[in-house]
């Protein structure tokens, strides 16, 4: 018998069992739907969290001395750099230079006057950070300061702690150049409340001369932010700038976001939830593998039949292997379907991931700001598209020769 | 005119001698406390009562110390084992819990000590003040009743000093620090210290009470009290090492 024959015989199979194809399918399909919907929340969180570091801590590029690098975590005031023009020419001229920010960082015990809580200060220029971060609109209360106003901004969340209002004083001890103590007292000139935890909860944000006064440090900075219009380009115009701005200071390096350790542990962090998603294919493999068994079993005394009816062991099993295919494309492709349509949904509003992780949110009567979308990643759905139909095929090999091999007779009264 | 410039000269540097006949040099007061409060080596127990907010708090401890190491080990049912140990410049602390050794350093120094208004700084500092600071004799006062001397220290330029500025009130007839403000370099006054009550030990008059008020949190102090002090008591080999920290 030819092979047009079998294949046909397979395609007549499959619509003349509409009922099992279709609930077979099914079960295939909500397997892949579930693979694709997880796989881009997954991603669509890694995004998020990537966005939230970039748009509030690092921005894309951090220019700082190699020194000041390895030892960042104690936020030491040496090693710093001055703010020369040569430098900040050198990193506007970067392709696709959007903004770049001096930041001067330093620890500080904040004070309300009743308690003390230790915080991580940051000196920054007003109008160089707004072209970088993504402060604006996300105040709660009060605005940014100006160079040389004794004011600061923090996290709404560290005010509520600390029990502050905009407008209210706060003391900052600090520890300058020489490990002198000295207090900058400043007035709370804003609340933010951004997605960025830190932000929210760790960071006061002061006037960069201010700062510079209290701590000694000459004009000098503990980095520059900088912001360019294309992230993923960020690696290699980190090692351009690193090259032009070491003829100039040669103590200087260039950080790419994706360079930073935060983003690494992310990475890892999605090398896990991978394991995950390996762990849904294998449960859709099982399932797929069920259906496909019980439907051969079922089919037992036809396979007898066909076998009475002198078809030979192997196109039998063609046959088989083939129909069971045909139920993996038409599982896929709808799977696929719901998959598309799932993260559609969720686009449509975003999932508001403040309702998981921060509970206490609303009881700050703000409007949550952080949401998750899901990523659009056509490899997946290729993938596991590729991985569904290969399952449904190598699942219906076995029981296909199993069933073929028995005697006719006793296939077809194997009940 | 010419003389009537000399006779002005004269006076004033007359003036001024005169002046450090009548008392002691700021240089010389200090090298008297240095003198009479400068330890090489002791054994003591201590107390240090922690209020805070009208919570109080105690903890007991028992401290020895050859001048430039010092082991401290708390004794109090809440913190027994938890131990300090301060080599030269570094500062290690044992928790009985966690059986863990940690080096105390950077950011950390500046926190307060198991909760009090101390911070590991404070401990850390090294006796030599008139190394760090340059030292005025800016008046005289009364504290608790005694005659003292006040004196202004400003910190040594370039030096690592927590304390920019310092005001000390010293005993004139003891020769022993009675009270104590320290100053940020904003002007800001931090932490003030004063000595409650003095007692002379093996012929030395010694503060054995005092109390700490940390100026930038409100109603919280730290009264520091010496039960039992032994100078020069005898310290078995290998007591300030990490190995016996365990």
């Amino acid at each position: 018998m030819g092979r047009v024959f079998l294949t046909k015989l397979a395609l007549k199979n499959l619509l003349r069992h509409r009922n099992r194809t279709l609930i077979t399918a099914i079960i295939i399909a909500f397997a892949i739907f579930y693979y694709i919907f997880l796989d881009s929340l997954i991603d669509g969180m890694t995004q998020l969290s990537y966005q939230t570091l970039i748009d509030y801590e690092t921005g894309h590029l951090q220019v700082v001395t190699a020194s000041y690098w390895e030892e960042e975590q104690e936020l030491p005031l040496d090693n710093l750099i001055g703010l020369d023009e040569q430098i900040l020419t050198a990193i506007r001229a970067v392709p696709g230079y959007l903004g770049s920010s001096p930041e001067l960082a330093f620890r500080a015990m904040l004070s309300n006057g009743v308690n003390e809580l230790p915080v991580v200060g940051k000196g920054i220029i007003p109008d160089h950070f707004g072209q970088v971060f993504a402060f604006a609109g996300q105040y709660v209360d009060g605005t940014i300061f100006q160079l040389g106003q004794y004011q600061a901004v923090l996290g709404q969340r560290l005010a509520d702690l600390m029990q502050l209002e905009v407008g209210d004083y706060i003391t900052l001890l600090v520890r300058d150049r020489n490990k002198t103590f000295n207090t900058i007292d400043v007035e709370v000139a804003g609340l933010v409340h951004t997605s960025n935890p830190n932000v929210n909860s760790n960071y006061v944000y002061l006037p960069l001369d201010l700062v510079q006064q209290a701590l000694n440090t000459d004009g000098q900075v503990s980095k520059i932010i900088v912001k360019l219009a294309n992230a993923k380009a960020a690696k290699r115009v980190a090692g351009e700038l690193a090259g032009v701005l070491q003829t100039s200071d040669p103590r200087l390096q260039v950080y790419a976001w994706d360079d930073l350790e935060a983003v690494t542990v992310a990475r890892a962090k999605q090398a896990a939830n991978g394991l995950i998603l390996v762990i849904i294919l294998i449960i859709a493999a099982i399932a797929i593998i069920n259906t496909v068994i019980l439907a051969a079993l079922e089919r037992m005394g036809e396979i007898g039949m066909m076998k009475a009816l002198g078809m030979q062991t192997k196109e039998v099993v063609y046959t088989f292997v083939l129909e069971s295919v045909g139920i993996g494309i038409i599982g896929g492709l709808i799977g696929m379907l719901l998959g598309a349509v799932g993260i559609w949904a969720l686009n449509l509003s975003g999932l508001d991931y403040g309702a998981w992780f921060d509970l206490d949110m609303a009881s700050y009567g703000i409007p949550i700001i952080g949401k998750i979308y899901g990523a659009w990643n056509p490899h997946s759905f290729v993938l596991v598209f590729g991985f569904g139909v290969l399952v449904s095929l190598l699942a219906s090999i076995l029981p296909a020769y199993w069933a073929a091999d028995k005697d006719p007779v006793k296939a077809i009264y194997h009940r | 005119m010419k003389k009537y410039l000399l006779v002005v000269i004269g006076l004033a540097v007359s003036m001024a001698s005169g002046l450090s006949v009548f008392a002691l040099t700021a240089e010389e007061i200090i090298a008297k406390v240095d003198a009479n409060q400068y330890i090489t080596s002791a054994r003591a127990e201590a107390e240090m009562v922690i209020t805070n907010a009208g919570r109080k708090i105690t903890k007991t401890m028992v401290s020895i110390t050859d001048g430039e190491n010092g082991l401290t080990e708390f004794t109090n049912p809440r913190d027994r084992g938890t131990k300090f140990l301060k080599r030269g410049d570094e500062l290690w602390m044992f928790f009985p819990e966690a059986e863990d050794i940690v080096k105390i350093s950077g950011h950390m120094l500046s926190q307060a000590m198991m909760g009090s208004d101390f911070s590991y700084q404070d401990l850390m500092e090294s006796d030599k003040l008139t190394e760090l600071y340059t030292f005025t004799l800016i008046g005289e006062d009364e504290v608790n009743g005694r005659p003292c001397y006040v004196l202004e220290g400003i910190a040594v330029e370039g030096k690592e000093v927590s304390y920019y500025r310092r005001k000390i009130w010293i005993d004139q007839e003891r020769f022993v620090g009675l009270k104590e403000e320290l100053y940020a370099q904003s002007g800001r006054l931090l932490k003030v210290l004063t000595v409650t009550r003095v007692e002379e030990i093996a012929g030395r008059w010694f503060p054995v009470a005092s109390v700490m008020e940390n100026k930038l949190r409100k109603n919280t102090q730290t009264e520091f009290l010496i039960t039992a002090l032994e100078f020069d008591p005898e310290i078995p080999p290998g007591t300030f090492t990490l190995e016996r920290l365990r």
